[in-house]
């Protein structure tokens, strides 16, 4: 791939596009399954990862340590008011942090990890402005009067918020929290709502940014004003190659999806966080199950009655709260038996049924 | 690398790092720390480095140079862009005063449709009359598509009104968006008048707020941005209640457009828009902003900080093909300027040279205790070498430097004077600029090539780029041609112009009065001759004659830009210690500017040889070793694939790949023997667990990166390919 730019490579796009979809049309299209494999249990998965030798340690040691001669300069253009984006493959969490706790002393540093799921962007802001105000309060002048804070930051509106980390509070423009943010393209953080409030954080003058973005098409989340004038990035091109530990922990083993091993345990994970009431209803349904394997299902009248005797529930409603609380889990689903009627199962095999009660009943 | 404590945080969404440290001591040794690194990274020969590192005063030194530079980047900075701000104030002065006029009259007309101070305070609205129901709206049209540029526009809009005695408020597309409804763009505008922030937003409190005795009879403004971005729904209701409440409260809006004047039909029904009373106005386009920017900063020099021909091609191009807005310009300046403070050693001497306009004391103040090895390194810098045989003393550093400092000027003032012949011609000043910027190593071939005189340069002028002579040729010497053909009365504008801009040049001055006194001459006989009424024929063979006068007196102008452009115009990178002054590293700004994600990740996992550096794979055929880094492998093999990738095969050949007979050797020895029968088969199966494992963190990774797109249920047993090529 040579580097010519302007229309040529444009061309190439889409000319690759081609040539790898046909090539995917094509006879050679292969139609073979993933469970021709000999797929090992998911937790003898699990124990395998935890034993992958990693390679090239001591080149990855020296890649990451001559990053370190860029920190000064990093420091420097956070002071000039820009933000710094990491980008190139490889977990860039250890590099920030050291950065962040080596170069970074004279400020408070908070950490929003936007590699998991879902971040609440109004308390991750609650407690950036915290920062700040405790780091203005220790460098207050003696001169100069403060303002006492009206009221607490958490029931203050976003508004509010980004006016107070906004505002000059001090003479020295050199008072700021840096705000690192692992992943600023994660799935918690990726909707426009979020990045708009994030691109208007690190407007503000008492804030610094520092983020890692790991997806190719990241640039496509923030329109002109985000990027020049609000972001303000300096990229850095700092491939580390260290494996995505911490932000892979949430992605499935793409070898162990479906496998027994992993269903009966996140459904023993969500049964454990619901209440007692619950875990009992769902046993009245499982054992159902394993006493008629060969059935449809268990009709919702005969699960209430059961667990109307047992004490489990007052009412419908109750169940049927419960029931929810099922479905939106995937624990079980609903059928419709020969004779008509809606009826309940769990969409597991009978040995990943077992394993479950066992777990739950510990 | 994981400590308990940090496994923890890692499932925490956001968690306090470390708070702020105080201590002036443990400040001081972070700041010398950092200086050390700075220096190794820093062009100094490591000689001096270390001697730099010896003892603890010259270190404090350092720490004294760096924050000089801060302080010399905030002071420069500060500088331009508080010109920039004066340059795009001072072009929009005219249509902001325009404005303003109809901002007063408007009120003038609202108040004498009869809206009085007793209607106000009515608890309610009274309708009499549908006039008073209109809103008076302003269109201003940006011409401009890029709507960056224009939220400062309207912010300085805003602070001309409110200077003026208006009430304001900046509203943008934000506040009108579908979700907030119309409380959303209420509560901005409560928070801007009335600086509260409530959460059951409404009007009548904006009116009764309007009908104190303070804020009554004076108009209140609504500026609205980017009016095309807004949502179009809320934006009407917006409109529909203010123009009901324009008795209590006469609101005037300003929209910015960035289109045409369809767009208000585009977004709002029509009963909104009889409630617009409407007039336009025009903004100035981009490009001329942008010459008035380039003249007052990089041209001018207001700081004294400048940037070198690669680095100023490098933003045209920008600007002109690949961003557009002036937004992004300035910022590609501030990077440069941020970059070459952080890593040009010199750079704070900027401070004294030319942001302080009394640089005589530093000069006697610090060349006294100039550290030998600034001095050194100042001496041995390219520019210097080149052409260098006098002594090493902060005297005749600081002589040198305010040689720069008019060698400067003269360049300056030669461009502008090009600018100005150029300016009949349409030429753009930032071509221009691009053009002048351009290093010849010998003046001479250099104004051959301004002349257009046709001879090729030779080879051994190497910095000169093939593909900017022939540019070069193009602007300059358009400037110069044109002013062959100006006709009189411009010549003389023209030189007047000159006589303006080259007031501290003597040598150009002089010539340019003489110039002008010839011209003066030739124009008394003109004149003298139209006065007096002769015949026709006479007339025209006097023109004729006069014609040929001024031509010969083009020429001589002519004559006079090219000994300018050829003996004053000095490009920067040609003057000694340029690099103090002059960012030249074209590759960082870019690099800093904008990052390349797409390409520059494929590229770290199919070349990753080439930044691990490892002995192990650096293999110069295209094969796949097993000692490659995983992901690499899979990603490798995934360019063999279609769009479609089967996870069966992938993984079949990821594993033939991976998978070498000798290590499963290694691995048996490893193992005491007593287990070893016993394991064999188990080993086996470990491995094989092993393989699939690392197959599952590979596409996890590539997940991750956004290169892959996972299984569907339609699709279980295939990935998508989401990049093609690089």
């Amino acid at each position: 791939m040579e580097g010519n730019y302007g229309e040529d490579e444009e061309f190439g796009f889409s000319r690759n596009y081609f040539i790898a979809k046909e090539l995917g049309g094509s006879g050679k299209k292969s139609s073979r399954k993933l469970s021709d494999i000999e797929l090992v249990d998911e937790q003898e998965l699990r124990a395998a990862a935890r034993s992958i030798e990693s390679k090239h340690e001591k080149e990855i040691a020296s890649l990451l340590n001559s990053y370190k001669s860029l920190y000064p300069k990093w420091v420097f253009e956070l002071r000039c008011g820009f933000g710094l984006l990491m980008y190139g493959f490889g977990s860039k969490k250890a590099l920030i942090e050291d950065f962040a706790s080596t170069a970074l002393t004279e400020c408070a540093v908070v950490v929003i990890n936007g590699y998991l799921q879902s971040i609440n962007v109004k308390q991750a802001v609650t407690a950036i402005a915290e920062a700040l105000w405790d780091q203005l309060k220790t460098r207050r002048t003696p001169s100069g009067d403060f303002p006492k804070v009206q009221q607490p930051f958490n029931s203050r509106s976003m508004d509010d918020l980004l006016a107070f980390m906004d505002g000059s509070h001090s003479e020295k423009n050199d008072c700021f929290v840096c705000v690192v943010i692992h992943n600023i393209d994660g799935p918690g953080l990726r909707d426009s709502d979020t990045q708009q409030y994030l691109a208007r954080v690190a407007a503000c003058s008492h804030i610094r940014m520092v983020a890692s973005i790991d997806h190719v098409n990241t640039p496509l989340l923030w329109d002109k004003k985000m990027v020049h004038t609000q972001f303000n990035w300096c990229w850095y091109h700092v491939p580390t190659f260290v494996p995505y530990k911490a932000e892979g922990i949430f992605h499935p083993l793409i070898l162990a999806h479906g496998g027994t091993a992993q269903s009966a345990k996140t459904a023993a994970i969500v049964l454990q966080s619901l209440t007692p009431n619950a875990q009992s209803v769902f046993k009245v349904l499982a054992e159902h199950q394993l006493a008629h394997p060969d059935e449809e299902g268990m009709p919702v009248n005969n699960l209430y009655s059961i667990c109307r005797e047992r004490f489990l529930v007052s009412s419908q409603i109750t169940l049927n709260s419960h029931l929810t609380e099922f479905k939106d889990h995937e624990l079980i689903k609903t059928r419709r038996h020969s004779d008509g009627q809606d009826c309940l199962y769990i969409p597991l095999a009978t040995e990943a049924l077992e394993k479950l009660l066992q777990e739950i009943s510990q | 690398m994981a400590t308990p404590d940090h496994a923890e945080n890692d499932l925490q969404p956001f968690f306090v790092l470390h708070k702020a440290l105080v201590q002036k001591s443990e400040r001081k040794s972070t700041g010398s720390r950092k200086i050390r690194r700075r220096i190794e990274l820093s062009p100094i020969s490591a000689k001096n480095a270390e001697k730099m590192e010896i003892g603890t005063g010259e270190e404090q030194d350092d720490h004294h140079y760096e924050h000089l530079r801060m302080e010399a980047f905030n002071l420069v900075w500060s500088k331009i862009e508080s010109t920039i701000k004066d340059v795009l104030r001072n072009i929009n002065l005219n249509i902001f005063n325009e404005i303003h006029r109809w901002v007063c009259e408007s009120f003038d007309a609202i108040k004498s449709c009869g809206t009085t101070l007793t209607k106000a305070t009515h608890s309610y609205p009274i309708v009499t009359d549908a006039t008073f129901r209109q809103l008076f709206t302003g269109l201003v049209f940006t011409k401009n598509m890029e709507f960056v540029d224009d939220l400062m526009t309207f912010e300085e809009l805003g602070l001309h009104l409110k200077s003026h005695g208006c009430h304001v408020a900046n509203l943008s597309s934000i506040d009108f968006s579908a979700n907030n409804g119309i409380g959303g763009c209420l509560r901005s505008l409560l928070r801007q008048f009335l600086m509260v922030t409530l959460d059951a937003a409404d009007i009548s409190i904006l009116a009764s707020w309007y009908s104190d005795q303070g804020n009554y009879n004076k108009p209140v403004v609504v500026i609205i941005d980017d009016m095309e971005r807004c949502c179009g729904s809320v934006l009407s209701d917006f409109i529909l209640m203010l123009s009901e409440w324009a008795v209590k409260v006469p609101v005037i809006l300003i929209m910015g457009v960035a289109t045409t004047l369809d767009a208000p039909r585009n977004i709002l029904p029509s009963n909104v828009l009889q409630h617009l009373h409407v007039s336009k106005f025009l903004l100035g386009s981009p490009s001329e902003r942008m010459d008035a920017i380039v003249e007052a900063v990089l041209v001018r020099l207001c700081s004294g900080f400048c940037v070198g021909y690669k680095v100023a091609a490098f933003m045209r191009n920008y600007f002109l093909r690949q961003d557009g807005t002036l937004t992004s310009f300035i910022r590609a300046l501030k990077i440069a300027c941020v970059q070459h403070f952080s890593s040009e050693p010199l750079s704070f001497m900027l401070k004294a040279l030319f942001v302080e306009e009394n640089n005589q004391g530093f000069w006697s103040e610090e060349h006294a205790h100039f550290p030998e090895e600034m001095l050194k390194y100042a001496f041995d810098l390219p520019s210097c070498r080149r052409n260098n045989t006098e002594e090493r003393t902060g005297e005749n550093l600081a002589h040198d430097l305010s040689e720069l400092k008019r060698l400067q000027k003269c360049w300056s003032t030669i461009v502008l004077c090009l600018y100005e012949a150029g300016k009949y011609n349409k030429i753009r000043l930032l071509d221009l600029f691009c053009e002048a910027v351009v290093p010849c190593s010998d003046n001479s071939t250099a104004s051959n090539h301004h002349l257009g005189s046709g001879i090729s340069s030779s080879s051994d002028h190497s910095i000169h780029h093939q593909y900017l002579i022939s540019e070069k040729c193009s602007s300059i010497c358009q400037a110069i041609r044109k002013v062959r053909d100006l006709p009189v009365v411009l010549l003389y504008q023209l030189l007047k112009s000159w006589e303006k801009l080259t007031e501290d040049v003597i040598e150009i001055h002089d010539k340019v009065k003489e110039l002008q006194s010839l011209l003066k001459f030739e124009n008394g006989k003109s004149l003298k001759q139209d006065l007096t009424n002769i015949p026709k024929r006479h007339t025209s063979r006097s023109h004729l004659n006069m014609d040929k006068d001024s031509k010969v007196l083009n020429e001589k102008a002519a004559r006079l830009m090219e000994t300018m452009v050829r003996d004053y115009m000095q490009p920067v990178e040609c003057m000694p210690f340029h690099e103090i002054v002059c960012f030249k590293n074209v590759d960082k700004l870019q690099s800093a500017l904008m990052g390349d994600p797409r390409r520059r990740i494929q590229l770290d996992l199919l070349e990753f040889q080439k930044i691990l550096l490892c002995s192990c794979c650096s293999n110069s055929s295209k094969a796949i070793l097993p000692s490659m880094h995983d992901t690499s492998i899979l990603y490798t093999l995934a360019q063999e694939h279609g769009d479609l990738i089967n996870l069966h095969d992938w993984y079949q050949s990821f594993k033939s790949t991976v998978f070498q007979p000798s290590t499963k050797g290694k691995h048996k020895l490893k193992q005491s023997p007593a287990k070893k029968r016993k394991d064999s088969n188990e080993s086996q199966n470990q491995s094989e667990a092993s393989f699939q494992v690392r197959f599952c963190r590979a596409v996890t990774e590539l997940q991750i990166t956004g290169l892959l797109r996972m299984p569907s249920k339609r699709r279980p047993d295939y990935v998508q390919r989401v990049a093609f090529g690089l």
